[in-house]
């Protein structure tokens, strides 16, 4: 009995910690969608309001998240607002044909090897986080809704507002 | 003996958990491919779902909705 307590827990233990409000962003990079050459470091975006968004073609809300997160990116740009979206779609060609319908113009990274989510330790997609101009995590978001989108704002306006 | 054989259960468990694959909510692209689908046809798996209720009177259970993102 002790030999199957001891499995579950070395099993468990391999779970990373999911990244909550408080958190520091965590220090990861991943490679550009449609530029696989050029990697993007997620603390290079230190000194402004960042938000990383997981998302990928198979999920519903994203349907609803990505116009939102464009609309959100193009208002705030020139106050600070960063937005990075993590698609965690298996195959690229399912990417392209979503963007296709939902055009973004916001930085998109790959996550093939799954680092990224990892880091983050994603609860759900779609799966936000908004970061404060020193790197702290302020606010996490898991799922998307019309009163996320509101709140999303409203949490923006804040960070903004906010020193570096 | 009955010590021997709670070894032997602690092993057999310990290989059975080490089979098992938990998806994370983010790698359920996976899922979500036509081929992993339990009707290939997602019109035919609709008619025989509305055959089914019709005939049975009940409704449901079949599957869920949303995109499997696990955040509703």
């Amino acid at each position: 009995m002790r030999a199957l307590a001891a499995s579950i827990l070395f099993a468990l233990s391999g779970a990373a910690a999911a990244v909550q409000p408080g958190d520091p962003l965590p220090a990861v990079s991943a490679r550009e969608l449609e530029a696989p050459a050029a990697p993007l470091a997620l603390g290079s975006f230190r000194g402004s309001v960042v938000y990383v968004d997981f998302w990928a073609s198979w999920c519903v809300p994203c349907r609803v998240s990505m116009p939102a997160l464009e609309r959100m990116y193009r208002k705030y740009r020139g106050l600070g607002l960063r937005v990075v979206g993590v698609n965690k779609d298996v195959a690229h060609a399912d990417a392209e044909r979503f963007l296709k319908r939902v055009a973004v113009s916001f930085p998109l990274v790959a996550d093939g090897d799954d680092a990224v989510a990892r880091a983050f330790d994603v609860q759900a997609m779609p799966s936000g986080y908004l970061v404060d101009r020193r790197g702290v995590v302020r606010y996490v978001h898991r799922g998307f809704t019309d009163e996320t989108a509101a709140a999303l704002a409203a949490e923006i306006e804040i960070l903004l507002k906010e020193g570096g | 003996m009955r010590i021997g054989a709670a070894w032997i259960l602690a092993a057999v468990a310990a290989l059975l958990a080490g089979g098992c694959a938990p998806v994370a909510p983010y790698q359920r692209g996976y899922l979500a491919r036509p081929d992993m689908a339990l009707e290939e046809n997602a019109g035919t798996a609709k008619a025989l779902e509305k055959t089914f209720a019709a005939k049975e009177a009940a409704s449901g259970g079949a599957s869920v909705g949303g995109g499997g993102c696990g955040c509703n």
